[in-house]
């Protein structure tokens, strides 16, 4: 009884997540796909014939330079993240349930308010005469102002600032699930703490690492915002690269090019978390 | 983000207009601060039309969105520079102008109208013109002797530079420094003007084409390229921002008012545009944000201390070597476009 019932719900939410996908997520792609294969019209944008010509562009040693400082950017930001992130879940993890609540609340609470305009707040503190450093001369812990704003530290502390949650999440959902047990029993084996940490910890909370690693590195590369307003708008990220060729140069197979290489990089690293899931899995089962 | 916020207004201000007794709407795309509230609240008061009011900071973006919007009609007026107008006019863009809903244009500059870019202005009613020249901060670059663009390459001003994040303004200036014109079409030339910026790129702080007074404003940068608009925007708030006609030549741009192909109110935007022409306002706009009036009948009104500012208006022998901004055609655009890419790409 309760199946046939619930039938016909299951076909509309499904039927409405396909649609969804169809005209929201797979249409736009093919646009993109199609766009990047046509040749560039002054006129009306995009012209034909089809060819591959943008695709060959983009192994310019000029864009492959861009890709490659962009990827070193997205990886110091990973890298950051994950830094601060995983002691941040850890402890996060281990406070009593309405706490948590409460800062998995604070951490979602900028989300309320639209990121370029974080971006241009943190613009404030690090300016020349922006707070952090009118603060370190009343101090007087410097004389001169630093040069913060413009520099690729900036854009670093930009990217780690708005990226930062995206790896806390998925860090605390595994520390979650991270039974103390586990940890209690490799003390009473006599693991110290490393050893624990090393062969217990990173083991069960690498699918956390992994999932945190893939929403900070391929979004820091594409958020060229952030490169335009605290990097002086210098093509830092492959984003600032996709928005010129769309806005200012006009060559939108190129521009559609360009975005595809970022899908395909994270198509490669989705593929890579796939492959190395099966890894771990396989290795738990064996003894 | 709010341009998009404001499109989407537009959109909805748009389907609202269709019965004939709501309010009428003129839809006006416009560079960022090139256009006083006060005058837009006047026009409004006077008319009862509604303007909605949205902004732009490249002649590329706002191409690109006019083309793409072509036929949804979302605006009734833009505001290119030349070499702007003339693509859109041979593209078939723009509505022609009729000059018999228009007032005042008599008075423009006899220099400013009929010119190649659009023969017998046809097709677009010159707005404000201006010029980029070079900003310099007084009080942190002390007693500096600032004359020629070329003196943005002295090591001394390591990190202090400012340029528009403009592709035609800053190979201008690659190209004077050179000795070439500024609208030069020849490969071999745009190359070398290319090998010449990239040794001031260590130099350079930031690009900025929104406000490009506030870098120096904000202690960010002490010398580099600036609006004259901007430099007379500036000096309000930092007296010691000067601007300097550089040896080399000025650029210099001309604004003009059109209309697109499909626009909806094309009664309201030649009613906006006899609006500005008038003389009271076209001295309001002049004196509000800085750039010269083409209008003659309102430069005999301007404030003394507006009319003999020399950032605004430059005399003679500040625009010997100056040039105007010309279409160079698709050709070298890609040309320009490619050095560009790869001149914001070095390090």
């Amino acid at each position: 009884m309760l199946k046939v019932r619930q039938q016909p719900f299951k076909t509309a939410v499904l039927a409405l997540v396909w649609g969804w996908l169809l005209v929201l997520v797979l249409a736009p792609n093919l646009l993109v796909v199609g766009t990047s294969v046509l040749t560039r019209d002054a006129g009306s944008f995009i012209a034909l014939p089809v060819n591959l010509d943008s695709y060959r562009r983009l192994l310019d040693p000029l864009y492959l330079d861009v890709f490659l400082h962009s990827l070193y950017m997205a990886s110091v930001t990973t890298l950051c993240c994950l830094l601060i992130g995983y002691p941040f879940a850890w402890a996060l993890s281990r406070l009593t349930k309405p706490r948590q609540t409460l800062l998995i609340f604070l951490l979602i609470v900028p989300f309320w308010t639209n990121s370029l305009v974080r971006t241009y707040a943190l613009k404030l503190l690090l300016a020349t005469n922006g707070l952090i450093n009118n603060a370190l001369i009343g101090l007087g812990l410097i004389d001169e102002p630093l040069q913060m704003l413009y520099t690729e530290g900036a854009v670093i502390v930009g990217l780690v600032y708005l990226l930062l949650p995206f790896m806390i999440l998925p860090l605390y959902s595994v520390f979650e699930d991270l039974r103390r047990e586990l940890l209690m029993a490799s003390h009473d084996l006599g693991a110290g703490k490393l050893p624990t940490f090393i062969h217990v910890v990173v083991p069960l909370t690498l699918p956390g690492v992994i999932a945190g690693v893939m929403l900070v590195l391929l979004p820091a590369m594409g958020l060229f915002f952030v490169a335009d307003i605290l990097g002086g708008s210098r093509n830092l990220l492959v984003g600032n690269v996709i928005k010129n060729q769309f806005l200012d140069a006009r060559d939108w197979p190129f521009g559609a090019a360009a975005s595809i290489l970022l899908t395909v990089a994270m198509a490669v690293l989705l593929l890579a978390h796939k492959l190395s899931e099966r890894r771990l899995g396989n290795g738990e089962s064996k003894p | 983000m709010k341009k998009l916020a404001l499109a989407g207004l537009v959109a909805v201000t748009l389907t609202g207009c269709s019965g004939s007794d709501e309010p009428q709407v003129l839809n006006l795309y416009n560079w960022s601060e090139y256009m006083p509230q006060e005058v837009l609240d006047r026009f409004q008061e006077e008319t009862g039309i509604q303007v909605v009011y949205t902004t732009y900071d490249s002649n590329e973006a706002m191409y690109a969105r006019l083309k793409l919007l072509d036929d949804s009609a979302q605006y009734d007026l833009a505001v290119p520079s030349t070499y702007y107008v003339s693509k859109m006019r041979q593209e078939g863009l723009l509505a022609e102008i009729d000059r018999s809903k228009i007032e005042g244009f008599d008075k423009l500059a006899p220099d400013l109208v009929n010119q190649a870019f659009d023969p017998d202005n046809a097709y677009s009613v010159p707005y404000l013109w201006g010029t980029t020249g070079l900003a310099y901060d007084s009080a942190d670059l002390d007693g500096a002797e600032v004359t020629a663009w070329a003196d943005l390459w002295k090591d001394e001003y390591q990190g202090t530079v400012m340029l528009t994040n403009d592709m035609r303004e800053v190979f201008h200036v690659g190209l004077r420094v050179l000795g070439y014109s500024g609208n030069s079409t020849n490969p071999v030339e745009i190359e070398a003007a290319y090998n010449k910026l990239t040794e001031l790129m260590p130099s350079v702080r930031t690009f900025n084409s929104d406000a490009p007074r506030m870098p120096y404003l904000e202690g960010e940068t002490d010398i580099g390229m600036i609006w004259n608009g901007e430099a007379v925007m500036g000096k309000e708030d930092m007296p010691s921002l000067e601007y300097v006609y550089p040896e080399e030549g000025v650029i210099a741009w001309l604004d003009s008012f059109v209309i697109p192909k499909n626009a909806k109110n094309v009664d309201a935007a030649h009613r906006f545009i006899s609006f500005v022409l008038r003389p009271e306002i076209s001295a309001l706009i002049s004196a509000d944000i800085g750039y010269a009036t083409p209008n003659l009948a309102a430069r005999e009104l301007l404030d003394e201390s507006v009319a003999s500012d020399r950032a605004s208006y430059p005399t003679e022998a500040d625009m010997v070597n100056a040039e105007f901004q010309t279409d160079v055609g698709d050709e070298a655009m890609q040309v320009y476009t490619k050095y560009w890419e790869m001149l914001k790409s070095g390090r």
